[in-house]
């Protein structure tokens, strides 16, 4: 069941990104207006920066598991990340790139998540999914682990939205429905911050069904980047939940509603992915999903998302073979 | 004691220094027609069709042409905006801002100003913004120094994190100035608020390494472009960078605006603002009366491209009402 629900959480998060990808800084109107309603990913396009990092995390965790340390992270970067990119980074994040320049400066974690200007950048949420897989059933573990990642892109208002992520994979992965698996997220930031007020005005907007209010509560006016993670998380759990967990309804709306549309469509299939199984997923959609290329991660290329999947259930077994009990049911955290 | 020369030559300098940088004259151009911008826009266009190094500057066809004569622009209006409603609350003072159509402003503070319309107070409306980290706060902090009143207080409305850290730091070392302290005692002050493991403070201490090691102004240019600038983000306002400049600059020139403005003029990325914040505390430490009287003249009068109400303001006349 759990490598179900692990194939399903990562297909459906490649499969968001890859219809998500056209929509990607458009408004609602110019989607309609070129797409229609956007339901079918572009054939042959294939996924961007969210499934290649997401493969990256999938690797990290099955390197290092529970006992990852943002040095781990560092020198991951400095040894497979940085040498197999010659001239600049492609497809990444601004926090990704501005880390990069931190960890080239010779910096370590965590000023390499503070020297650039874009902590709160949803670098980070985009993948967080497999670290929900991991301590699936364990939102609060799940957390911490994509902070030890995070420690070394982003700061701040990034790593709540890698947290509210991770947290509600990993509710989702034990069951939860789509109310549990959102008030998870919710509990695995602080109150008094800009992604928890996000969140729970997202979650607001999708219980009176209003797009409308929603982006008015969320989608910041005057900026022209549109990476933010307290912007990008609320969206993607809004349509997560408007979308009532069905894979294709949530990410179908994610990647409708604009702004950073591939990332939030594949935090909103991460989500549904985990709750209701890899056979949740349009087979329209699995189809076009192949190894990755690598034109963000080079080292990551060839690899499939579902292989990852299968490599973080085993890593979870053996974290389990260690001497932590598996966790049978959800203890979500409503705190 | 403080000093009304000092005050004086911390608000002349700010306009002196946001005057030399290039973009003023971008922000001046708002006062032309929008058409005017648009055909700018245009020939942007057309000399990269074109594969032109003849760059298009702004211009004035059939147009006022004063506006792009050298002058200052947002950073002396937003200051003298500080210094006029310094007496009332921030949040108040700002919120009677919110809902203007015809206010130019940075992203921090256009955000914020959203904010406080939605119904988020401070800290919340500083905090829950893209651009916490920007120097709006810190260029409005050379009126709270120059009082000796705390800025924490403006600073939150519109920033957060190292955007607050940078205005203490600032308002700081203003204060230290004005009271008569040397160049070498506000970098102290300023320092002593910026905590080596944010960015703002990792940049200042590396800012200052480097200028000290190339030892003057014009010599730490390059320095300072090397340890400070990633050229990845497309905003040159963040704090961490802007601030660590006007401080590394403001030591090793001893303080003297001529030698320390140019320099930061020439940090073509951060040319914004960091001139303006370089120019504020050199500028309080050279006193109004020993400045370039022909700066001080170019300088002092506002255009009003960002708040209209403030054209033709007199910016050290605002700053006398702080002796």
């Amino acid at each position: 069941m759990i490598i179900d629900r692990a194939r399903g959480c990562l297909l459906a998060l490649a499969a968001g990104d890859a219809l998500g990808r056209p929509a990607e800084n458009l408004e609602p109107a110019e989607i309609a207006r070129r797409f229609g309603r956007l339901t079918e990913i572009e054939p042959g396009g294939g996924g961007t920066d969210d499934t290649e990092y997401t493969l990256f995390a999938a690797d990290l965790l099955c390197r290092y598991g529970a006992a990852m340390t943002p040095d781990d992270v560092a020198r991951e970067y400095r040894e497979r990340v940085l040498p197999a990119i010659a001239g600049p980074m492609r497809g990444a994040g601004f926090s990704e790139l501005g880390a990069v320049q931190a960890l080239r400066r010779g910096m370590a974690p965590p000023m390499t998540g503070r020297w650039h200007p874009h902590g709160w950048s949803d670098g980070l949420a985009m993948r967080a999914a497999p670290y929900g897989v991991f301590a699936a059933g364990d939102p609060a573990e799940a957390a911490r682990l994509v902070e030890v990642d995070g420690a070394v892109s982003n700061s701040g208002e990034g790593l709540h939205g890698g947290r509210a992520v991770a947290a509600a994979v990993a509710a989702a992965m034990a069951g939860a429905t789509p109310g549990e698996v959102a008030a998870a997220g919710v509990a695995a930031v602080p109150a008094d911050s800009w992604t928890g007020r996000n969140l729970r005005a997202a979650v607001a907007a999708a219980a009176a069904g209003d797009a409308g209010r929603l982006r008015q509560a969320v989608v910041v006016r005057h900026y022209p980047w549109t990476d933010l993670a307290p912007e990008a998380v609320a969206l993607a759990f809004a349509a997560y939940l408007l979308g009532g967990g069905d894979v294709e309804e949530s990410v179908v709306t994610a990647a409708n509603l604009g702004r950073d549309a591939d990332t939030t469509a594949a935090i909103a299939g991460a989500l549904a992915g985990a709750g209701r199984g890899e056979g949740a997923v349009p087979d329209r959609w699995a189809r076009e999903i192949g190894p990755a290329t690598g034109r963000c991660l080079p080292f990551v290329a060839g690899r499939h998302v579902l292989d990852a999947a299968g490599g973080l259930v085993a890593a979870r077994e053996r974290e389990h073979g260690q001497g932590r009990a598996p966790s049978g049911s959800p203890h979500l955290d409503q705190g | 004691m403080r000093s009304g020369d000092r005050i004086r030559g911390a608000f002349a300098g700010l306009a002196i220094g946001d005057a030399a940088g290039w973009p003023a004259a971008r922000h001046r151009s708002a006062l032309l027609a929008p058409w005017s911008r648009r055909l700018a826009r245009e020939l942007d266009a057309f000399a990269e069709e074109h594969r032109l190094t003849t760059l298009p500057v702004p211009f004035a066809l059939n147009q006022p042409v004063e506006p792009l004569a050298l002058g200052p622009s947002d950073d002396a209006e937003w200051l003298a905006w500080t210094a006029l409603t310094i007496g009332q609350d921030r949040a108040a003072a700002f919120g009677a801002l919110a809902g203007r159509d015809d206010l130019r402003a940075r992203v921090s503070v256009r955000t914020a100003l959203d904010n406080l319309a939605a119904g988020k107070p401070p800290p919340a409306s500083g905090h829950d913004n893209p651009h916490f980290f920007d120097d709006a706060a810190a260029v409005r902090a050379v009126a709270f120094g120059a009082a000796g009143a705390d800025p924490r207080a403006d600073a939150e409305v519109t920033n957060s994190g190292d955007g607050v850290l940078a205005a203490v730091a600032v308002a700081a070392a203003v204060a230290e100035l004005v009271a008569g302290a040397p160049a070498e005692a506000a970098v102290v002050a300023a320092l002593a608020e910026l905590p080596g493991d944010t960015a703002i403070g990792h940049a200042a201490r590396l800012a200052l390494a480097a200028a000290r090691a190339a030892g003057d102004p014009f010599a730490a240019v390059p320095a300072l472009d090397a340890v400070l600038l990633d050229h990845v983000y497309s905003y040159g306002v963040g704090a961490a960078q802007t601030v660590a400049v006007a401080l590394a600059l403001t030591e090793v020139s001893g303080g003297a605006l001529a030698a320390a403005v140019p320099a930061a003029a020439c940090l073509a990325s951060l040319a914004d603002s960091a001139p303006a914040l370089t120019g504020a505390l050199t500028g309080a430490c050279t006193g109004l009366s020993a400045q370039p009287a022909g700066w001080t003249a170019a300088a002092r009068t506002l255009a009003g491209c960002c708040l209209p109400e403030l054209a033709g303001t007199d910016l050290i006349d605002i700053a006398g009402g702080l002796v």
